[in-house]
């Protein structure tokens, strides 16, 4: 059984190790995911892209320029949100030219700002503002229309230039430095890409960056270094550069780790050789890790530094890309064991020296690898260690031990005795709020964990010979065949002084008592104790389903939608159909009217079957019985849904009971749709077809059986044979092949 | 028993047999050529000018754009878009539109004729701006069973907005299943005679791109195929990037001189596969340790031994282009002018 859960995403499906436990927040992007390119709930990124990936930031940034005297919604307004049209406005009123401003406009003449500083903005914030026409402009585009243009107007240069000259304050003149070296790299992007010793964004750049504080703007303006350095194919300097910026803020890992791209290894040994500080290293082979190689990168990192936190996400992942591997989105791989082996090795390698920030993070993936690769003995030692190293306080990692540990705990079991069972109610219970939401403890994968050590428990019981815990545990359909297992079981469930074992248990089975009524009912009708049957229905709420046709009627050819179409002046429902049922079964017994009433039997008992128009009468999600093909009825369900052999023996009640041949023909032919109906079955039950789906399973050719042959020797002067004949292909085929 | 020699009546027809099949042997092909240009820059240099001059006359089939499905937005887009770095020769080209079968699994019934609309204003527009003034429309898609109605459809659509003449490509498959696939509502098909394999990480499975053994189950039903078929030949080589036993990607740019490296690959037992011998970056991809490449090469030996196997299953009566895929990606140094003319004569 699994348990679908949209809030937790797909990552579930084959992991019980979260990143987020143990790897900073700012790095979640980069979280391993096997459907796409980052790793998120909200997977498109769309709300984080190069038009507005540093707003906050920028308001931030001015808010403090302002002495946060200027309030964080009017900079939104006027850096964000404006048009120049608008800023000029705002513009002209603190001036005093424009005396009434609509309200939703920022009013600056009321607030006490200083002048000086009002003015440096405005001037900025226009040049930006027409700059952002090219920069921060990107719209989403189809290609069916012309591609927007995003070149930088050649006018512009010089408005840069005569600003960043005139203006003495170095916030402003930082910034218009930015707009500079942005405005050069679309320019020289768009014009021809001219070597780097020509380039004037270089020199623009290289002139004043000692000037400047080593804030986030500065880096800004470096990505566009870096990217100027790519457009060059110095790919060798452009991820040196982009490395740095990575570094430097949350906000520029994406862009800078999409940008890290060594085309050839003398590009990547060059870009190491440019590292000037071991942190520079690290983060150069931390990228490397991230975009193509865990493996190879980890121990360069540990050489330099086992402490170092670029550690953690290479950790998450080498976890997470080993468990993908071997059941991922896409199906686990091939040759998953070598992954597995080869990443056991190194991590186990790496925890046991105990040097690195966060022992408890690489003793526990390294018990759940060695979990993985079946070293259970091995796997307990890291756990053991990493137990005593855990941070107590932190609710999520606790938990991230506790799925492990008990995982383990559960595949290492023999034999499920009562010491085992009293050791399993305190996670059963634990699971099972997180299960239901009672609990909730964000970002755990916990669903995979516990859909397998259910499986395992339910093998054991059944191992011990106890298929009643087997069952409870995961439901399988051969368990009900037996009603003494089901008594069983609801003995279980109604009993008033349950263990708390029992109770803990009892979570985990799916259905309720009302169900097993309703399966024993049914069971009861096709063995055609109806008195027992209505007495059970009785607890039910399925007594009122209401049949979709008439099911004591019949037709030559089964047609469902025809019969659920027809009109019907009396509906019946599950109840009262089978107290009809109940009535015409009392009066053939006494002998009343035995040809109308067998016959009218037989059509019950045919309609309820699978062929028949009343099938949903026994369909349920215990049975899992819903298929409209024969063979997507589990194997213990089938006889009792498919068998015609009821309705068959009713047919022949109805035709010995009668004298009228007409009669005696029309229940000949009823027998033959049940005899047929048998052959299908049949063949689900052939040895070809024990593999086999709805779209390939092998029925033999129609089968026509002794009852055509019947009709056809003894009934051929009949009406109903003519009817027989021009309703029926099968029949009408038969005749013609036998004569 | 013996057989008795040769009467001189006997002789004298055997030489007048010989006689009259030789003018056959001599006769012109009624095949013209063509190459395909398939990268998204048109760039041509000199050699690739005088070859698709000697050998083609430069009649080229462009790939203009492809169109696939964006899931996110939920609707076809065209991707790839030509950019023409050169003049072109306006009066030989042809353009070629690549749609995945991806958009018409998921593309409406009621999106079909709007698409058609949106490929022809694109096509118009970027054929404009170069001047060329194309007569007839490639399409190229691996439609299958549920999407053959709206593909269908599609070329109908866009045969009757753009009135030109419309080409399809025909997999191989699509001939031995005509009856279950059908036949594209088109002017003309174009058999593609090659990638007739599965794509296999397995190192003993054969080349995916040609190989006779796979090509036999499917020309056989070739005379029998409705509709008049140009023929697309593989001038390609290719290999195949795999890791812990799972293709990872297929490349053009890494061929016998990168694999020949002893620095970085040795030779495996099977032929053409190489093993890596360390990590490092080639051409912009990151090789793994005991990453595999299986080679897939097409060189004029293969080409030809195609050639034979496929001309016998054709009519060679009828007049047809074979068209070279692709030029843009060629080797110069593996296939001469020459090479070509005696592949084309062959139909």
């Amino acid at each position: 059984m699994v348990w679908a859960c949209a809030d937790y995403g797909y990552s579930d499906d084959y992991s019980s190790f979260s990143p987020e436990a143990f790897v900073a927040k700012e790095y979640t992007p980069f979280f391993y995911s096997d459907f796409s390119t980052y790793y998120t709930k909200d997977y498109t990124y769309r709300d984080d892209n190069t038009n507005t990936r540093y707003n906050d930031q920028i308001v931030k940034e001015w808010y403090d320029y302002f002495g946060q005297q200027l309030s964080k919604t009017d900079l939104q307004y006027l850096l964000l949100k404006a048009s120049a049209k608008g800023i000029d406005s705002v513009y002209q009123n603190f001036k005093g030219k424009i005396n009434v401003l609509p309200d939703s406009m920022p009013q600056l003449k009321k607030q006490k700002l200083d002048k000086k500083l009002v003015n440096s903005f405005f001037e900025y914030l226009s040049l930006a503002k027409s700059a952002e026409e090219f920069s921060a402009n990107y719209q989403e585009y189809y290609g069916w229309d012309e591609k927007p243009n995003y070149t930088a107007p050649k006018s512009m240069e010089v408005s840069l230039l005569t600003a960043f000259q005139k203006t003495k304050d170095t916030f402003i003149k930082q910034r218009l430095w930015f707009q500079l070296v942005r405005y050069y790299y679309f320019l020289e992007r768009s014009t021809g890409v001219k070597p780097i010793k020509d380039s004037q964004l270089m020199k623009a750049f290289d002139t004043y960056k000692d000037t400047f504080p080593k804030n986030m703007i500065y880096y800004r303006t470096l990505g566009y270094v870096a990217g100027r350095h790519y457009l060059a194919k110095d790919y060798a300097t452009s991820n040196y550069l982009f490395s740095l910026c990575y570094d430097y803020a949350a906000e520029m890992k994406i862009p800078a780790k999409w940008a890290f791209h060594p085309n050839e290894e003398t590009d990547w040994k060059q870009t190491l050789a440019m590292a000037k500080t071991k942190e520079e290293k690290i983060t150069l082979w931390h990228l490397l890790g991230v975009y193509f190689d865990t493996e190879r990168a980890i121990p360069e990192i540990v050489a330099l530094d086992p402490k170092s936190e670029k550690l953690d996400l290479l950790l998450s992942r080498v976890v997470n890309i080993t468990e993908s591997s071997r059941s991922g989105y896409w199906g686990g791989k091939e040759d998953s064991t070598k992954t597995l082996r080869k990443n056991t090795a190194l991590i186990s390698g790496i925890a046991l020296k105990n040097n690195t920030s966060k022992p408890y993070f690489w003793n526990l993936a390294a018990g759940y690898l060695n979990f993985m690769s079946k070293n259970y003995t091995q796997a307990a030692k890291f756990y053991q260690a990493a137990k005593t190293q855990l941070p107590k306080d932190n609710q999520l990692i606790m938990a991230q031990y506790k799925i492990l540990d008990w995982g383990l705990y559960i595949r290492q079991l023999k034999k499920i005795d009562a010491k085992a069972e009293a050791k399993m109610v305190e996670p059963l219970n634990w699971f099972a709020r997180l299960k239901e939401g009672k609990d909730t403890i964000p970002d755990l994968r916990f669903y995979q964990s516990l859909n397998q050590s259910l499986e395992v428990i339910s093998d054991l019981y059944k191992k011990q010979g106890d298929p009643l815990k087997a069952n409870i545990f995961r439901n399988y359909h051969e368990f009900y065949s037996n009603n003494q297992q089901i008594e069983s079981l609801k003995a279980l469930m109604q009993k008033s002084n349950q263990t708390a074992f029992e109770k803990a248990m009892l979570q985990y089975y799916p259905y309720k008592l009302e169900d097993l009524y309703f399966f024993q009912a049914t069971t009861l009708v096709y063995q055609e104790k109806l008195d027992e049957a209505i007495a059970l229905l009785a607890k039910t709420k399925e007594q009122n389903d209401v049949m979709l046709g008439n099911p004591f009627n019949m037709r030559l050819n089964d047609c469902h939608d025809c019969d659920h179409q027809m009109a019907q002046s009396k509906k019946f429902t599950s109840m009262s159909m089978l107290r009809m049922m109940k009535n015409l079964k009392e009066e053939i017994a006494a002998g009343k009217n035995v040809y109308n009433n067998a016959y009218l039997l037989a059509n019950a008992y045919y309609n309820i079957t699978h062929y028949g128009n009343a099938r949903t009468f026994y369909e349920s999600e215990l049975t899992e019985s819903y298929s409209s093909y024969g063979l997507g009825i589990p194997v213990p369900f089938r006889q009792m849904f498919l068998s015609s052999k009821i309705a068959e023996k009713y047919y022949l009640i109805a035709r010995e009971a009668t004298k009228s041949k007409e009669q005696k023909a029309r229940c000949t032919f009823m027998a033959s749709k049940c005899e047929r109906n048998e052959s299908y079955n049949r063949s689900y039950e052939s040895p070809e077809n024990k593999k086999a789906n709805y779209w390939n399973v092998n029925t033999d050719a129609v089968y026509f059986g002794r009852y055509f042959a019947v009709l056809r020797q003894q009934y051929a002067d009949t009406r109903f044979y003519q009817e027989a004949l021009s309703e029926c292909g099968y029949f009408k085929k038969y005749v013609s092949k036998v004569r | 028993m013996t057989t008795p020699p040769f009467s001189l009546l006997q002789r004298l027809l055997f030489g007048l047999i010989i006689l009259l099949a030789l003018p056959s042997c001599k006769r012109e092909s009624k095949a013209d050529a063509a190459f395909y240009y398939w990268k998204q820059k048109l760039n041509l240099n000199k050699a690739q000018h005088q070859l698709l001059d000697e050998v083609a006359h430069g009649k080229l089939y462009l790939r203009f754009f492809d169109i696939k499905w964006d899931s996110f937005a939920g609707k076809a887009h065209p991707e790839a878009i030509i950019s023409f770095k050169e003049a072109v020769k306006t009066e030989k080209i042809i353009p070629v539109i690549f749609i995945t079968n991806q958009t018409f699994e998921k593309l409406s019934p009621a999106g079909i004729d709007s698409l058609a609309m949106q490929s022809n204003q694109l096509l118009q527009r970027l054929a404009a701006a170069q001047k060329i003034n194309y007569q007839r429309v490639q399409f190229d898609c691996d439609w299958t069973l549920g999407t053959k109605e709206k593909y269908f459809q599609f070329l109908k659509s866009f045969k009757a907005i753009s009135n030109k003449q419309l080409e399809a490509t025909i997999r191989l498959h699509q001939v031995k299943y005509q009856l279950r696939t059908g036949v594209p509502p088109v002017d003309k098909g174009v058999l593609m005679f090659y990638n007739m394999g599965k794509l296999s990480p397995n190192p003993q499975d054969p080349n995916s791109i040609y190989n006779p053994k796979d090509a036999a189950t499917y020309i056989s039903y070739l005379p029998k195929y409705t509709l008049p078929l140009n023929i697309a030949l593989p001038l390609f080589s290719w290999s195949i990037h795999i890791r812990d036993g799972q293709i990872i990607q297929v490349y053009g740019k890494i061929g016998k001189k990168e694999l020949h490296n002893p620095e970085n690959f040795q030779p495996t037992a099977h032929k053409n596969v190489y093993r890596a011998l360390k990590s490092f970056f080639t051409e912009g991809i990151y090789v793994k340790t005991d990453d595999l490449f299986k080679l897939e090469e097409t060189d004029k030996a293969l080409l030809e031994q195609a050639t034979i196997q496929l001309a016998e299953h054709l009519n060679k009566e009828e007049q047809k282009t074979i068209i070279y895929y692709e030029i843009g990606n060629l080797d110069l140094s593996t296939f001469k002018t020459a090479d070509f003319e005696e592949i084309s004569a062959h139909f």
